[in-house]
């Protein structure tokens, strides 16, 4: 990921590092997903040993410095917000998708919600630590408010933080789905990710840890009151490895 | 006493047909699943159905099986034949077999490879050979490899294959990664780059609306030399289609025709000579791609306002 990006006057600047993303196959879209929630269920407690070589750009110093997830962690907690950059806002967007479609980019740590007048909102996310593993067009396929998050089978036979909630967790503040989730689907088959919030959000901006999308909770349950059902999600090629290289 | 047999058996076949009729149209217009195509289909239908009277079908259908349908009488036109993309079915159908034929007007058409303004004047990719240069085309990188990635086009587009020629005889295959993917998912990525001002380089063809809603620019490269062209396709050699071709110059200079079936010609003269006079404008062929695509008019919807405010033309076409 070697976006750069500015956030605002008296933030930082940050400079994603350069991870080297595996390739996967179509069929292989399942078996990843499934770890991608494995990922995602350890977010929810344990810290992850973070790999990225993210790097931050020091206005005040001119210097690229290390980043990480505890560095980033430290900033939302003197700020108490993720970099404007992240924040929601709306942006001039100029395409032909209509609105209330939802375009992710996932190299830049973006999710757009087309609106009429050539404008979308922005919102931060976080995506998968190998980038974001995959793309293509899906639809929303159904929603959940505060959702329940239920263990794979196997995270519950070697994990037992896991086990306890093999029955499936309920829905509430440390559930690592968040506030809400939005079911991704193509045609009428669940592809198993999911945008969804995170009691994580210091995490938004950042390569963390599933291949689902987090949002902050309060900016997924912006996103969740303003879309319908079979809404058009496009995943973007950038960032993702799932299509083919040639 | 003959003669009221022959009104009365008249009469029986007038009934005839006209049952005929409510069941099957008397053309069928097949429609591609591009803008331009999906609405010049359209005003195809409703300009015939307003002109000449006839009942006009538009069926959805991709190209081969479009051409297909022409050859064995079951498809009437196809709105908009693209080549040199397709110089291959043209011989086989127009040329070998003599069941197509094409309208004598052309449509100019380009296809190369295109960047956002942002990406020729910041990063300096304005040409062809800048995409083997993997210093400026790592700043096209999305996926940590250090290496660029550009959208050569749809995995089922004739383009695409020559566009994979392209760049392995250009050789920036060394330096960037191909990437073959649906026209929506690549048109989104053009626009999230032109928000955030992030370089992208990709196949492009016009008329296209993408040039209407972005500042694009296509590459400089060499001008096609029909000597350096040469294109072995898939269809032709599986195994060795790629070693056996080269194209490190520019596409020749492309176009589109409306293409009809021999039989309709001679079925329906007057069709023929109104498809024949169909003179859409590059212009026009734009403008329908953007009100398709960018405002979501329904294609009938459109052709029908289209016809509405372009009788001058349909005259002229139906002289």
């Amino acid at each position: 990921m070697k976006t750069d990006w500015k956030a605002g006057p008296n933030e930082l600047m940050l400079k994603m590092s350069q991870l080297p993303v595996p390739y996967f196959t179509l069929s292989s879209r399942a078996v990843r997903g499934i770890a991608a929630c494995l990922a995602l269920a350890l977010a929810a407690g344990v810290t992850l040993a973070y790999a990225a070589e993210t790097q931050i750009f020091d206005p005040k110093t001119h210097k690229w410095v290390e980043y990480d997830r505890k560095k980033a962690r430290s900033y939302y907690a003197a700020h108490k917000q993720v970099p404007e950059t992240f924040r929601r806002q709306v942006v001039k967007f100029k395409t032909a998708e209509k609105p209330g479609t939802i375009i992710i980019d996932g190299n830049q740590h973006f999710l757009y919600l087309v609106q009429p007048g050539f404008t979308a909102i922005r919102y931060g996310i976080g995506v998968g630590r190998e980038g974001f593993g995959w793309a293509g067009i899906v639809r929303v396929g159904r929603t959940a408010e505060w959702p329940t998050w239920t263990p794979p089978a196997e995270m519950v036979a070697r994990d037992p933080n896991a086990a306890k909630w093999a029955g499936g967790q309920p829905g509430g503040p440390d559930n690592p789905l968040g506030a809400r989730a939005l079911y991704l689907y193509q045609g009428n088959q669940d592809t198993i990710y999911r945008i969804h919030g995170t009691p994580e959000p210091w995490t938004i901006g950042l390569d963390v840890s599933s291949g689902c999308i987090r949002m902050n909770n309060d900016d997924i349950t912006d996103l969740h009151s303003r879309i319908e059902v079979g809404a058009k999600v496009i995943v973007l090629m950038q960032g993702a490895s799932l299509y083919k290289g040639v | 006493m003959t003669r009221n047999v022959a009104l009365h058996l008249s009469g029986t076949l007038m009934l005839l047909v006209s049952c005929g009729t409510s069941f099957a149209a008397d053309l069928v217009v097949g429609m591609p699943n591009w803008p331009s195509g999906q609405a010049s289909a359209n005003i195809i239908k409703f300009g015939i159905e307003k002109e000449l009277g006839l009942d006009v079908e538009v069926r959805e259908m991709g190209t081969l099986t479009i051409f297909a349908g022409l050859d064995a009488g079951e498809v009437d036109v196809h709105p908009e034949v693209w080549l040199p993309n397709l110089d291959s079915l043209v011989k086989r159908y127009v040329d070998d077999k003599k069941t197509v034929k094409l309208s004598p007007k052309e449509v100019a058409a380009t296809q190369g490879m295109c960047a956002t303004r942002e990406t020729a004047d910041t990063y300096g990719i304005k040409d062809i050979a800048d995409l083997s240069d993997p210093e400026k085309t790592s700043v096209l990188d999305t996926d940590g490899d250090g290496q660029g990635e550009i959208w050569i086009g749809a995995e089922t587009w004739s383009s695409t294959t020559i566009e994979r020629i392209r760049a392995e005889s250009y050789g920036y295959t060394k330096t960037v990664k191909l990437l073959e993917m649906p026209e929506d998912l690549a048109m989104a990525a053009v626009d999230a780059a032109s928000a955030t001002n992030e370089p992208i380089v990709f196949y492009c063809y016009s008329p296209h609306h993408v040039f209407d809603l972005h500042d694009i620019v296509q590459l400089t490269e060499p001008k096609h030399d029909d000597g350096k062209w040469k294109i072995v396709l898939p269809s032709d050699d599986p195994a060795g289609w790629l070693s056996k071709s080269s194209a490190p110059v520019g596409w020749p200079p492309s176009h589109f025709q409306i293409a009809f079936a021999t039989k309709t010609a001679e079925r329906l003269p007057k069709v023929a000579s109104f498809l024949s006079r169909i003179d859409f404008t590059a212009k026009e062929v734009t403008e329908m791609s953007y009100a398709l695509q960018v405002e979501k008019q329904d294609p009938a919807a459109f052709a029908q306002k289209w016809i509405a405010t372009h009788e001058d033309r349909l005259e002229s076409w139906t002289k």
